[in-house]
């Protein structure tokens, strides 16, 4: 306590003064930090509105502050005059065709505007006007690649600066249908001397006259129609003398017992007063004698030939059946056509060898 | 009824019109103590002792403490969201602009405001104060003229230090928790702090300082004859320290944001 009081003024005038130079170093700090003794380099540009780009916006380049928005304007053609400044440590960044972007946050987290450099050799002239991203001439120098924008920070501005082109491209395409169903409302209308409108009218002619087409197509159908029946009478004709023929055949007193009678079909080819058959029934009954013969001789040999005997009854057995072939021959109608002619074959000396060596 | 509205109001405009009397006289006692550096100047000295240099541990406690837990909350809760930047302008809003003082002001009414009212006011209930009177010293100018300026230079040295500790220190206290990059800090820190931002916080604590200094030193003096008025003198140097701060704050953040 006697410390306290013997030192008082001391430890008061160091409590003040103290507190004044944390003060006045706080404040020069302060100065240093937010460029009160610093030569800024000023620039202008253009907004379409001031909202979110006020006097003291900050001017980021990949997240440092390059600058900030000093001033706005109203001007006479109702667009924002601005004048910035760049902080003059990062002037040397501000080439040629350096330009400005106003970044709106999709979610609500306000405004950025970007500084993105240009990529031209020369620095910008100081007041010179640094265009923004979206005016005409900033859009110019993007697409001839003489500006250097980094890619975007945060995700939502990415499918932003993905989604704006797609917008851009469908607002294009609702744009054009809208001028083209305009141009069919007054193709329609009879108003258009396009394409379109030729068209229209082509088919508005086409439409005239189809009644014309239509009578023309009805009376050609109608010719068609009458052959058509023609034909399907001629169709029925035949069907009935099928049916007919049909029914012929059925019939067991019909056709087929007329093609195999002796006065019928076969007739004609047998009808050799029974030539064939005569001699093939001459054949047959000469071969029972012979047979007949060769069974006697058999017989003899019975007792010392019984094989022989047992040939024999099988060669009879088979002259039976030959003789029931002849007789399905005889009455087997597929034999209409008679009994080919022989083709003779030329004798071997004739040949064309020897013909040519003649 | 009406008429004891009717006497309130013009009792407490009466008091109202004695006080402001009461400041005016402080104040142009103040002028003449710091220009002919009487020795009243020794009692100056000593108020800033008391009021300024014993505050000063807790006020610094409670602004490391403060400033810690919105660079705690700012480094971690707000960096979720993507903002941890808005941490340095709570920071500077709470230590700087609105908390700072009024938490300063609220340390010395606490402990200077009621020491000035019962010490008058046990002056007063001891003649003391006639005393001086009787043998030529103006009260006012030895009495409270001192006290008022020990006070005021206090508040405004308290808040200086209070700032230095929250904004400073605080720092310091973070380092063990959630290490920053000093520069990265005092960079972003400093980009935010703007010069009425510290002008805002000054100018707060000078008005909270007159106001606590002018109604301890009135009630103080209101004390007539009985010790029984004084610990009274002190809750009311405290209650209407509090809220006429409170209401000063209010005004001066109004015209401030408003204006």
């Amino acid at each position: 306590m006697r410390f306290r009081m013997r030192y008082a003024d001391k430890l008061v005038g160091l409590f003040v003064v103290a507190a004044a130079l944390f003060l006045a170093g706080g404040i020069i700090f302060l100065g240093a930090n937010q460029r009160w003794f610093s030569k800024d380099i000023r620039f202008e540009t253009r907004f379409q509105s001031a909202a979110g780009a006020g006097a003291g916006t900050a001017i980021m380049m990949r997240g440092f502050q390059v600058g900030k928005v000093t001033k706005v304007k109203l001007n006479d053609r109702n667009e924002v005059d601005a004048e910035l400044v760049i902080y003059d440590t990062y002037y040397p960044k501000v080439k040629e065709y350096s330009i400005l972007e106003l970044v709106t946050s999709p979610i609500g987290l306000g405004t950025q505007l970007l500084f993105h450099p240009g990529k031209g050799e020369a620095l910008a002239q100081v007041g010179s006007f640094l265009p923004l991203a979206d005016s005409e001439q900033g859009k110019d120098l993007i697409d001839q690649g003489l500006v250097e924008i980094p890619v975007k920070d945060d995700t939502i501005t990415r499918l932003l600066a993905g989604v704006n082109p797609l917008i851009e491209n469908a607002n294009k395409t609702i744009v054009t249908i809208n001028r083209t169903l305009t141009e069919i409302n007054r193709a329609l209308a009879g108003q258009s001397t396009g394409p379109l409108g030729s068209i229209v009218n082509d088919a508005s002619d086409a439409v005239s006259h189809a009644d014309a087409m239509v009578a023309d197509v009805s009376a050609q159908a109608t010719a068609l129609v009458t052959k058509a029946n023609a034909l399907v009478d001629s169709v029925n004709a035949i069907t009935k003398n099928l049916e007919a023929t049909t029914a012929a055949i059925r019939d067991p007193t019909g056709l087929v017992p007329r093609l195999l009678d002796a006065k019928g079909s076969i007739k004609t080819i047998l009808d050799d007063k029974n030539a064939l058959y005569d001699g093939i029934n001459g054949s047959i009954a000469e071969l029972q004698k012979t047979l007949k013969n060769v069974q006697d001789i058999s017989a003899s040999l019975n007792g010392q030939m019984p094989s022989i005997a047992m040939t024999i009854d099988e060669g009879r057995a088979a002259i039976k059946q030959a003789e029931d072939v002849l007789t399905g021959l005889k009455n087997n109608p597929l034999l209409k056509g008679g009994i080919p002619a022989r083709v003779e074959q030329q004798p071997q000396s004739m040949s064309m060898r020897e013909g040519q060596f003649r | 009824m009406l008429s004891k509205i009717g006497r309130a109001a013009i009792d407490g405009f009466d008091e109202f019109l004695y006080a402001m009397g009461f400041f005016a006289r402080v104040l142009r006692e103040s002028f003449l103590l710091l220009r002919r550096g009487q020795v009243g100047r020794r009692v100056l000295v000593n108020q800033i002792l008391f009021t300024g240099i014993d505050a000063l541990a807790i006020a610094a406690a409670m602004a490391l403490a403060i400033g810690a837990a919105i660079n705690l909350i700012g480094s971690s809760l707000l960096a979720e969201f993507g903002q941890g930047k808005l941490m340095y302008t709570i920071l500077i809003i709470v230590i700087t602009r609105e908390l700072g003082p009024l938490l300063t002001a609220f340390v010395v009414i606490a402990r200077s405001g009621t020491a000035i009212a019962t010490e008058l006011g046990g002056m007063a209930v001891g003649h003391e104060i006639e005393a001086y009177v009787a043998v030529g010293v103006n009260p006012i100018s030895y009495i409270a003229a001192p006290r008022f300026l020990g006070v005021v230079i206090s508040m405004t040295v308290l808040d200086v230090y209070f700032n230095v500790f929250g904004l400073i220190g605080s720092f310091v206290v973070v380092q063990l928790v959630h290490p920053i990059a000093f520069n990265e800090y005092f960079r972003n820190l400093f980009a935010v702090l703007t010069p009425g931002d510290l002008l805002s916080g000054v100018g707060k604590s000078l008005v909270f300082g007159v106001i606590i200094s002018v109604v301890s030193l009135y009630r103080g003096f209101a004390v007539e004859r009985s010790v029984t008025e004084v610990p009274v003198a002190g809750i009311k140097a405290v209650g209407s320290g509090f809220m006429l701060c409170i209401l000063a704050d209010v005004v001066m953040t109004s015209v401030q944001y408003l204006g």
